[in-house]
């Protein structure tokens, strides 16, 4: 059979059956975002009520089209998009609204005020274990986005999901997927294998360099999404080649090279908290699997795979590589449907979705818990935006 | 004697994390195993000898050479611009198992690599060089002497003191079956040279300014 042969479907049930298949796998997601969306009680304000309502939907309909399509990538791509920039809008709204702007000062950063985010997490690690301080200008406990609530968050979903934290958790991860999926074709088809080595180098780099200077040395220079969340204030002329580096690195690896490569180029070629993540794939049950007598080496997923988590050799073994995000797009594309979710020390059965629902139950609980309330609040600003002509207040 | 042993016992952390940044991506781009990595930490700490004996010299014939800010600051701006430039020369271009074809295409960059020293050692010795808080220590120290060996008796001990620190780095060859930590190394010395590149100008610039 050609590789470019009708790609075989599984064994679909029929369509009523489909639907009720889907819906009752719906119905238990359904319940949880209910209860985390809520937590026990509605929104006291008819807007809040309304939006909730609108996510929820949004939610649950994702989810059912994930089960009743048997595709994950497209949906959760979407989603995941949709996630970054409602975070990206809510987050700033709230700076304007505490602090009169993005810019934070020294004054914020002395008082703890700065949000703690995941990826300063293998930054701090050596120097707590040397000096038992935690290099970071946040709050251990107190405000939103403190270092204890991040901390416990990326623990239970580095177990539950290992690196699919980056496709599934990370609320920056959906800028470049987003521009990765704007082109149809991608202008730059080869990037020399090499550069997946980028980001455990800079790891290495910036967890040498944080030891030394005692700093979150990746926030203070090389985030590129201090371009759309907050940034020192511009006091001196080292803040402000501090700023045009955050800008320029968003730009280029977030916007540019996604929409030349059709890659997520920032989450594969640069992220450091991405290789750091790659070492929890180890210790979580969900992978991906290829069976390699179905495989035709069409090559079509490697060409393809997002985060470049795929090579011949790789798929020679019947496995993705360490750094695979598990974002299903290879799942969804193969041909020969030669490539399936599989839970470790379990039996491969390609063609099965048992697998593919029981990662998607976790994944999609900490994508919604994660995801919800930033859709909710950045819906909000929205509305008010448009009922007020401002965000803010 | 004992005085710059515990000077250097006291401040070795200080000195690791220094020196780490260097000779972690050094030993990972080299992909050896345990014993050869004791070899290369033998070549990088021999450099950093050779720098320290030379700042001793230096303290105690010219006595207080860095009290003037601006030469301090134009003088270590220039090593760590040399440091960046041998890191970017080592992670991009000092492959050792060349095939013909690369050996003939990077003739220029071959000769050049002939006439260095051991690369461990040129990055002992800038980093020796350079100027970390423990060390300023040690050259107060070593400028109060009145003899010249008991100049190079502060810091050879100062030297002694922190390299116990040292000692368990190259146990990162255990990791050496790994292929790929070698390509990491490699990188990671470009990325470090970024960083020294950029302390390099920043230091050259305030020197300029100031003076």
């Amino acid at each position: 059979m050609s590789v470019f042969s009708p790609r075989p479907e599984m064994p679909a049930p029929s369509t009523a059956r489909g639907i009720v298949r889907a819906v009752l796998l719906t119905l238990p997601m359904l319940l949880l975002i209910a209860m985390m969306m809520t937590q026990g009680e509605l929104p006291k304000d008819s807007l809040t009520r309304a939006v909730t309502a609108i996510t929820y939907a949004l939610l649950g309909a994702v989810f059912f089209l994930m089960v009743y399509k048997k595709e994950t990538y497209k949906y959760r791509a979407a989603l995941f998009t949709i996630v970054a920039v409602c975070f990206s809008i809510a987050f700033i709204a709230n700076l304007v609204e505490m602090r009169g702007s993005m810019a934070v000062s020294r004054a914020d950063m002395l008082a703890g005020e700065t949000p703690f985010c995941h990826l300063v997490i293998p930054m701090v690690i050596i120097p707590a274990a040397f000096t038992r301080t935690i290099i970071f200008p946040g709050s251990l406990l107190e405000g939103f986005a403190n270092i204890a609530s991040m901390l416990i968050l990326w623990l239970g979903a580095s177990l539950a999901l290992g690196r699919g934290w980056c496709s599934w958790v990370c609320f920056f991860g959906g800028f470049d997927e987003g521009f990765s999926r704007l082109r149809k074709k991608a202008l730059i088809k080869k990037i020399a294998p090499v550069w997946t080595y980028l980001p455990w180098a800079v790891l290495l780099t910036l967890a040498l360099i944080s030891a030394l200077t005692l700093s979150p040395f990746y926030c203070e220079w090389l985030c590129p999404f201090k371009a759309v969340t907050e940034f020192e204030q511009i006091t001196s002329f080292k803040i402000l080649l501090q700023t045009i580096i955050f800008a320029s690195l968003f730009i280029l690896l977030v916007v540019i090279l996604p929409l030349l490569t059709r890659r997520r180029t920032q989450c594969g070629l640069f992220c450091p908290f991405a290789a750091f993540q790659s070492l929890a794939n180890k210790i979580n049950i969900f992978d991906l699997r290829i069976d390699t007598e179905k495989c035709k080496n069409c090559r079509l997923c490697v060409k393809d795979c997002p985060t470049f988590s795929l090579d011949e050799n790789s798929v020679g073994r019947g496995k993705t590589l360490m750094s695979c995000t598990k974002c299903g797009k290879c799942v969804d594309i193969c041909p020969q449907r030669a490539v399936t979710y599989h839970i470790k020390g379990t039996p491969v059965a390609v063609g099965s979705d048992t697998a593919r629902i029981l990662f998607l139950y976790p994944a999609f609980i900490f994508m919604s818990a994660i995801g919800g309330s930033m859709i909710v609040s950045a819906l909000t600003r929205i509305f008010k935006l448009i009922a007020t002509g401002s965000m803010i207040g | 004697m004992l005085q710059g042993f515990i000077l250097g016992i006291a401040s070795g952390t200080a000195c690791l994390a220094y020196c780490a940044p260097v000779l972690v991506p050094v030993l990972l781009g080299e992909g050896k195993n345990i014993q050869r990595n004791y070899v290369i930490l033998g070549q990088y700490l021999g450099g950093r000898l050779c720098g320290y004996l030379l700042f001793a010299l230096l303290a105690w014939a010219v006595r207080f050479p860095l009290s003037g800010l601006q030469d301090r600051e134009l003088v270590f701006g220039v090593v760590y611009v040399v440091l960046a430039l041998f890191l970017v020369y080592y992670g991009l271009f000092n492959h050792r198992a060349l095939c013909a074809g690369q050996i003939i295409e990077q003739r220029p960059i071959k000769r050049f690599s002939n006439r260095l020293p051991p690369m461990p050692l040129v990055f002992g010795f800038l980093s020796g060089v350079t100027l970390c808080p423990p060390f300023l220590l040690a050259f107060t120290e070593a400028a109060d002497k009145v003899a010249v060996w008991q100049s190079l008796l502060v810091f050879f001990t100062f030297f002694l003191g922190t390299s116990l620190y040292f000692l368990p780095i190259p146990l990162v060859g255990a990791f050496n079956r790994f292929d790929a930590l070698q390509k990491v190394g490699k990188l990671a010395a470009v990325v470090v040279a970024v960083y020294y590149l950029y302390a390099g100008l920043i230091k050259i610039a305030g020197g300029v300014i100031v003076s």
